[in-house]
């Protein structure tokens, strides 16, 4: 049955709009009613909620939310609005899907809207003290000058209810209780991947509950598009996730080009594709190396450096950066491949694949990695959906996520490629999925790299791109799962909205699920192996 | 056997010569206290001169397994002074006071865990007629003044006023005491081999072969056991859970700043080579040279090697061993630590004990 | 007694396990070190990529011209506001009023390397350079004027 015609049937007021992407615009009052028979729908449930996008359309604050069934990859949006904007009152669908509780949290921090029933709606970017909810669109700028003080940390998280005359009752969940030995790890913290802080509460050395506290970073790459040029949203992608700038830009790329309606050269798809692959390299070996790193091994974490080096180099010759490389360009790719290209990426499939057993032999075979990972922080399938952990964390647990195999984008349709599945969940199997996405990796390429068709690496476009109406979205396979582009166009040359979704918001949450009852050090490895990367959090 | 060039490089006549020596201008209290003196000083002196080498070759070493150089800017090309400035630069560092920890605690933790560290080191055999601490208990006095340093870290770690500090000394303090068992084990079953407790002794008697070969496969792998457990009792990686980075900053010091800081730093160091100084006596007969039994030549000319060249080229042999060890594996967790001692190394160890008793008893060493 | 055959396995396997490491570790302590020299290499192995993107640079040729018109279209550009463009109206021999080129202020501080500037530039009066070494000790220094002294625009 047409999803169309399911919801119609669920709750027949729903209209849609076809401009970009389908959109089911629900009333608020039967919202939760059509959720819910989505979820449990049990033919197709719609079971992986792929993000929550805060709204505000002048008139109605609401939100967007992205679903996806797991069984057919169906995909359908939703869109409820509520036009109270002192006090915007969305039931939460946190009970449905786990993820939801942490991404309404977000939209809270943004937009101010409440979402009755969430058990713990505190700020999630943005300072406890914060005055004003910074992405509407009548928020004054000024209303927060710099603040010099430290913010205390509030342990008790506010929860709404709906009274019986519809009023909004504010209730308290107890985060930590006073006589919790609650520790602080990070922002500064060596194994923190970059300025994540958590709270955490311990019983001797075992971990009972992780709070992330996330934000330190937090730049405001969303609100900042809002005044950008298309052109110029694409170089703040790079900073979003920095080990996968080519896969983060390849998405608003395509965002762009398909609304747009712009059309690239099949030359420029596959070097896409190729970069794509070695920036997941690239993002593979530094995880690799981190891990270890994390466990306290120093030696393994120079192999990966060594190898990774590489990687750079033949970055740095085409794109002209190694970190941050402004490839992508809407229309094609910055630059065509360097002469060397070719050559030196076959060099390197050579060398990595002789070279890998170092890395077996001196890590992943070793009781102590054995003994330190296996069976530790263990996330079931269903937990996985229900967080919305994609990529390789998802894939450790049995999830079949793949955005490459289930929505092809690139030339991901044209080359042959397994899915690295495994099933056991824990922190082994979630190191196991990288290491041998590395030689995955490496087949795509060796597909791709001798084949590359001759052409225009880039379309002329207009110097003022402008997009038409309407709301898009794009997704891809970055290094550390599903990332999504959201675009609202109102017609202009710079976006209505322009929402990313993280691949690594939803891992962040799953920490606490993963880590109860492991000792510190696994949490430390349980961090590593979910391969975190903060700017990709806090955006 | 000629021993002829072990005595001529023996110390004992410059010792006598200069106690006499002193005697004849003042009377013996005081040239015995004058002695001591310039014993500790010249004890205090090596401590740290070692400490420095000991650093530096850890640096090289490492970066020599990790694909690197290591140090090689300050002072000519193979970076011999990088060491030395960054001593400099701890001396010329703050020592910082927290508000709010255990003054008196706080500032006692670092000098107990160095003066473990020098009393144990004070009782290495560096030559023959040169030992500082030569007692007939030698090695028990070794295996309890080694112990001091763990009260040390758990008063710094307690003092500190600090969680992470304090999970930290509490990681250490249950290592230590455990791993403290299976040392003891196997050092009992080496006094077994060499019928004698003191540590002269136990090198004299390996002048017709060193104990690993004596006692064969029983010693060989109580060798092995040592180096494990003194790897543990030195904090070192893959046991360096204490001062866990990526757990926890740097464990028991984290809160501890200047010399402070740095008398933990050489503590470490130092317990390294003292691990290996006493695998080295225990094992590999000290500053005995290698003889082969039936080739007289080789034999005379490894006699014209001093025994302090002896001594140290197998100790930093042993240290090299065990930075072999740190910076290939990772870090185990403090359970599996644990774990480790009491359901394999322990077992182990106490096997080899029955072992060697079992040997000895049938004549089976040699 | 399964149990304790798994005991004496895991214990050897465990052993084995570490022996392998140690030996592909020991391995490597004997392979030529990977690390270059900086700065020593400056003049000998050193290769920075002709595309790496280190400062903006407007070329001037032998002659001391430029290409730029002054235009304005890369300060546009610029996400960052990091280009200052400022001109006057000049009257030419032809009697004709031309936009000229006075002070063309780059922020090498606050650049982000997107080369957006350079893509905009309908005369290619600018380009990145890949001159990496520009640390400076004050702030000041990394404002940059990057025409040069006295040049003038490229009569065509």
């Amino acid at each position: 049955m047409d999803i169309k015609d399911k919801i119609l049937k669920i709750v027949p007021e729903v209209t849609f709009t076809e401009q970009g992407d389908t959109v089911a615009v629900v009333p608020l009052a039967s919202f939760r009613k059509l959720a819910e028979a989505l979820r449990h729908d049990p033919e197709d449930a719609m079971d992986f909620m792929r993000d929550i996008v805060g709204m505000d359309w002048g008139e109605t604050l609401g939100a967007l939310y992205y679903l996806e069934s797991t069984t057919s990859n169906r995909r359908i949006t939703l869109r409820t609005e509520t036009d109270n904007r002192e006090n915007p009152v969305i039931p939460s669908v946190c009970d449905l899907w786990a993820t939801a509780q942490i991404k309404e949290r977000e939209a809270h921090d943004f937009f101010g809207i409440i979402f009755t029933g969430n058990p713990d709606l505190r700020r999630l970017f943005l300072r406890e003290d914060w005055v004003g909810y910074p992405f509407r669109k009548d928020y004054d700028m000024k209303s927060n000058p710099l603040n010099m003080t430290n913010e205390e940390d509030d342990d008790v998280a506010p929860t709404y209810e709906l009274g019986s005359k519809g009023e909004l009752i504010c209730g308290k969940n107890v985060v930590f209780a006073p006589e919790e030995f609650v520790i602080n790890m990070g922002p500064q913290h060596p194994s923190t991947h970059g300025a994540l802080r958590m709270r955490i509460s311990l019983d001797g050395e075992t971990v009972k509950r992780v709070d992330p506290v996330c934000g330190y970073i937090h730049r405001g790459i969303e609100k900042m598009n809002e005044s950008l040029t298309y052109p110029q949203t694409l170089a703040l992608t790079d900073r979003l996730d920095y080990l996968s700038a080519h896969q983060s830009r390849h998405a608003l790329c395509m965002c762009i080009e398909k609304a747009a309606g712009i059309e690239i050269s099949e030359r420029a798809k596959y070097i896409r594709t190729i970069m794509d692959e070695l920036q997941r390299i690239d993002s593979h070996l530094l995880y690799f190396s981190c891990l270890v790193l994390d466990m306290g091994g120093f030696t393994p974490f120079f192999y990966g450096f060594r190898e990774r080096e590489m990687v750079l180099d033949i970055f740095e010759e085409t794109t002209g950066g190694r970190l941050i490389q402004n490839y992508n360009m809407i229309g094609g790719v910055q630059a065509d491949l360097h002469p060397d290209f070719q050559k030196k990426v076959k060099a390197f499939i050579k060398h990595m694949r002789g070279i890998v057993h170092e890395y077996h032999e001196i890590f992943t075979g070793n009781v102590i990695v054995t003994s330190r990972m296996k069976g530790v922080g263990v996330l079931s399938r269903e937990d996985v959906i229900s967080y919305g952990a994609t990529g390789g964390t998802g894939r450790a647990s049995g999830w079949s996520n793949d955005v490459r195999k289930h929505h092809p984008y690139g030339v991901y349709d044209k080359v042959e490629f397994k899915e690295i599945l495994r099933t056991e969940g824990d922190s082994f199997a979630r190191y196991m999925v990288r290491m041998d996405e590395i030689m995955e990796s490496l087949h795509i390429i060796e597909q791709l790299i001798d084949n590359i068709p001759e052409g225009e690496y880039r379309v002329k476009t207009k110097p003022i791109i402008r997009v038409p109406e309407g709301i898009y979205s794009q997704s891809v396979e970055t290094s550390r799962g599903e990332f999504d582009v959201i675009l609202e166009s109102h017609g202009d040359k710079s976006p209505y909205r322009l929402h990313y979704r993280s691949a690594c918001l939803p891992l962040v949450h799953t920490l606490d699920k993963a880590c109860r009852g492991w000792k510190i050090a696994d949490l430390i490895v349980i961090g590593a192996s979910i391969d975190l990367v903060i700017p990709d959090i806090d955006r | 056997m000629n021993n002829s060039f072990l005595d001529y490089y023996s110390l004992q006549p410059v010792t006598s010569w200069i106690h006499d020596a002193l005697c004849s201008v003042m009377p013996e209290a005081l040239a015995i206290f004058l002695e001591c003196v310039v014993i500790g000083v010249v004890l205090v002196a090596l401590y740290a001169v070692l400490a420095i080498i000991l650093i530096y070759m850890e640096r090289k070493v490492c970066a020599a397994f990790q694909c690197r150089i290591g140090p090689n800017r300050v002072g000519g090309k193979g970076g011999l002074m990088q060491v030395p400035a960054d001593v400099l630069k701890i001396l010329t560092k703050e020592i910082i006071r927290l508000k709010n920890s255990d003054h008196l605690l706080y500032d006692l933790a670092p000098y107990l865990v160095i003066l473990a560290s020098i009393l144990t080191f004070s009782c290495l055999p560096w030559n023959k007629g040169a030992q500082v601490l030569d007692m007939n208990i030698g090695i028990l006095f070794v295996l309890a003044a080694s112990s001091i340093g763990v009260v040390g870290i758990l008063l710094a770690g307690w003092a500190s006023n600090n969680k992470y500090t304090m999970i930290g000394a509490v990681r250490s303090g249950a290592m230590i005491i455990s791993y403290e068992l299976s040392m003891g084990i196997i050092v009992l079953a080496m006094v077994v081999l060499s019928e004698t407790t003191s540590l002269s002794g136990i090198v004299e008697g390996q002048a017709n072969g060193w104990n690993i070969f004596k006692g064969h496969i029983a010693a060989i792998l109580a060798f092995v056991v040592f180096l494990i457990a003194g790897n543990a009792e030195a904090n070192r990686g893959p046991f360096d859970l204490a001062e866990a980075e990526q757990e926890l900053l740097a464990g028991y010091h984290t809160e501890y700043s200047g010399l402070h800081f740095g008398f933990f730093y050489l503590a470490e160091y130092l317990n390294l080579f003292i691990t290996a100084g006493f695998a080295s006596t225990l094992f590999l007969g000290g500053w005995m040279p290698l003889h082969v039994a039936g080739l007289d030549a080789f034999n005379n000319v490894m006699d014209y090697i001093p025994g302090f060249v002896w001594f140290f080229g197998k100790t930093f042999f042993v240290v090299w061993l065990l930075m072999w060890i740190k910076w290939t594996f990772v870090r185990l967790r403090i359970d599996q630590v644990l774990t480790f001692e009491w359901k394999y190394l322990m077992p182990t160890s106490l096997l080899l004990l029955v072992l060697m008793v079992v040997l000895k008893v049938s004549g089976l060493v040699f | 007694m399964s149990k304790f055959s798994n005991y004496i396995n895991g214990y050897f396997s465990g052993l084995k396990t570490l022996l392998i490491g140690m030996r592909t570790s020991i391995r490597v302590y004997f392979r030529k070190n990977v690390t270059e020299q900086y700065p020593e290499n400056r003049h000998t192995t050193l290769h920075i990529p002709e595309r790496h993107r280190g400062t903006l640079v407007m070329p001037h040729d032998e002659n001391n011209q430029h290409r730029c018109v002054a235009c304005g279209l890369c300060q546009m550009a610029c996400p960052n506001g990091t280009i200052k463009v400022t001109s006057e109206m000049v009257e030419g021999e032809d009697g004709k009023k031309r936009k000229v080129l006075v002070n063309y202020e780059y922020d090498l501080g606050s650049c982000m390397f997107c080369e957006l500037c350079v893509n905009a530039c309908p005369h290619d009066a600018i380009r990145f350079s890949n001159d990496f070494e520009n640390a400076v000790f004050q702030r000041e220094k990394l404002l940059q004027k990057l025409n040069h002294e006295g040049s003038s625009v490229v009569k065509k």
